[in-house]
């Protein structure tokens, strides 16, 4: 009884954190023209640089696919990992805190509102991709590669839930620290072109951030051989659901101590910090 | 013109207050210089790795050259409008600041200094290591360092006024800050040919491209840094034409910054918008 009525109220906390986002995302226009004309531009702006470069002209797909993954990993970052940072600035954190849910419903309805906001940007980068720039998406293989998409968003707003407990505790120089390694997990989770071509070594460092296995499988999928894959294909996925339940285990941990800390220091409420 | 010091030089040290108080002067430092160092680093990277070996050691200054100096750009056109948006929403201050005796412009003016100063750190940074550890030509026999330095100054009073736009758009809409970050800097990015010569750009991009002041700006600091040319699109003119129409246009945004902020400052007051929050 005591647990369907957990369950109950915790599913309605996801609903509702869900709800904001799912309402937001329509509620605001100039928010749409955001999320889809100027992520199309800059993806844009690198097919245009690989030409430039005369690059294969397979390198525009994977830098379509990477603009894709980039949005949706820039959601986990600045709407998930660092929320709670923004609701701690503006005063809303305790009222999570004090709320009878767990952390990680609410966590998760945002992570599920922030997938609904994030998906008109992804959809504008690979339909502006095709359309725009004629590059070449197979779509006979669509079907596995959103299973491995879904397994790649699962993996990586997981990993947003356990880098939350960071910004739950500390401030800016987090948030500094993302903003300066945003550009270098870019590069390494295999955005601007395959990770294989910095080495193994630097390769198997990176593969530990769920977007470089994500991308490298969803690029194997699409383009073979030619998308010079790092891990067999086959390989990928168990590597994902074990990523999911690693850090589903960790952010639980990680938040309840995380809040632990922060109450017996009081840093949970102080704002501007 | 001194209360409009007194507020630059007031607002500048608070913007520096709050960028850099988080972490001791060594620790802000090393975070100042290892963005433009890392964006470097990743488009040495690129272009070895993209271009198969193709790309020679010309084309990577072109491109080293137009990535450093564009970081003013994403510094402080973004910046401005940042400031805007924490203000407003998360340390709640913009309406105190708002029915304070000064103007918002000259207060987001100076929290413009602040991120020109940091900025200016990263970018002269950026050129050293260029020179000394990627082993970059930085300037040649004939390059006026005065006029590098004049030309830079004048870009970024360019910046500055559109970056006042863009602050003056975002007291009118609500927080989505990142995606308007990353959307405009990749605009910019994408029409000022930054990486890329201008000539690859599709025609109807060309057209943007030419009513951007940055375009001409990098193509004249490239000039000037490395003796020649990159875009053959403004092949056609020379560099007093260049410093002509960044003169031009830079004077043309300062009148149209004014008037389009002035016109979403009432219009923030009229809807109520001056302490809206609209973080979802």
């Amino acid at each position: 009884m005591e647990l369907t009525r957990n369950l109950k109220m915790n599913l309605a906390a996801v609903k509702a954190r869900a709800s904001v986002r799912v309402l937001a995302t329509f509620r605001e226009r100039s928010w749409m023209i955001g999320e889809t004309l100027f992520p199309f531009l800059t993806m844009s702006a690198f097919v245009l640089v690989y030409r430039g470069l005369s690059a294969p002209r397979e390198y525009e797909g994977f830098v379509v696919l990477g603009g894709a993954m980039t949005a949706y990993w820039n959601s986990v970052i600045w709407s998930m990992a660092s929320q709670f940072f923004w609701e701690k600035e503006q005063g809303q954190l305790q009222l999570y805190l004090i709320s009878p849910v767990s952390r990680m419903s609410i966590l998760l309805g945002m992570a599920l509102g922030g997938i609904v906001m994030t998906t008109s940007r992804a959809v504008a980068i690979l339909l502006g991709g095709i359309l725009v720039f004629k590059v070449s998406l197979p779509l006979d293989r669509a079907l596995p590669a959103f299973g491995l998409f879904l397994l790649t968003l699962g993996a990586a707003y997981s990993l947003g839930m356990v880098l939350s407990s960071l910004f739950l505790l500390w401030g800016r120089e987090v948030w500094h620290t993302a903003t300066l390694f945003q550009e270098p997990i870019y590069l390494l989770s295999g955005f601007y072109f395959p990770v294989s071509a910095m080495g193994v070594g630097v390769a198997a460092v990176a593969s530990i951030l769920p977007m470089t296995l994500g991308l490298d499988g969803i690029r194997q999928v699409f383009y073979g051989a030619s998308a010079h894959g790092l891990v067999p294909l086959r390989l990928i996925p168990p590597i994902q659901i074990a990523l999911i339940a690693l850090f589903l285990l960790l952010a639980r941990v990680s938040l309840r101590t995380m809040e632990n800390l922060g109450k017996r220091e009081g840093r949970l409420t102080l704002r501007g910090d | 013109m001194k209360r409009l010091f007194q507020v630059l030089r007031t607002s500048a040290w608070l913007g520096w207050q709050i960028e850099a108080n988080w972490a001791d002067p060594f620790i802000f430092f090393a975070y100042a210089i290892a963005k433009p160092l890392a964006t470097t680093m990743i488009l040495y990277l690129m272009v070895r790795i993209v271009s198969q070996g193709d790309a020679t050691a010309e084309t990577f200054r072109y491109l080293f050259l137009g990535n450093t100096f564009f970081l003013y750009v994403s510094e402080v056109l973004i910046g401005i409008s940042w400031a805007v948006f924490r203000d407003r929403e998360d340390y709640e201050t913009l309406k105190y600041i708002y029915i304070a005796p000064l103007r918002l412009l000259g207060y987001l003016a100076g929290r413009a200094c602040t991120r020109a100063a940091t900025a200016t750190l990263g970018i002269l940074i950026a050129l050293a290591f260029g020179r000394w550890v990627l082993g970059l030509t930085i300037g040649v026999p004939g390059t006026n360092w005065a006029a590098v330095a004049g030309a830079t100054l004048l870009g970024l009073v360019a910046v500055l006024w559109l970056g006042m736009i863009l602050a003056g758009t975002s007291l009118v809409v609500a927080r989505h800050s990142m995606n308007l970050n990353e959307g405009l800097s990749g605009i910019f990015f994408l029409a000022c040919g930054a990486v890329f010569p201008l000539d690859v750009l599709p025609s109807w991009a060309r057209a943007i491209s030419l009513s951007l002041p940055f375009t001409y700006w990098l193509e004249l600091l490239r000039r000037m840094l490395t003796g020649r040319g990159y875009a053959r699109l403004l092949s056609g003119l020379d560099d007093g034409d260049l410093w002509g129409i960044l003169a031009i246009s830079t004077a043309g945004l300062c009148v149209l910054a004014l008037i389009w902020f002035g016109w979403c400052e009432r219009t923030a007051r009229a809807r109520g918008l001056i302490d809206w929050k609209t973080n979802y």
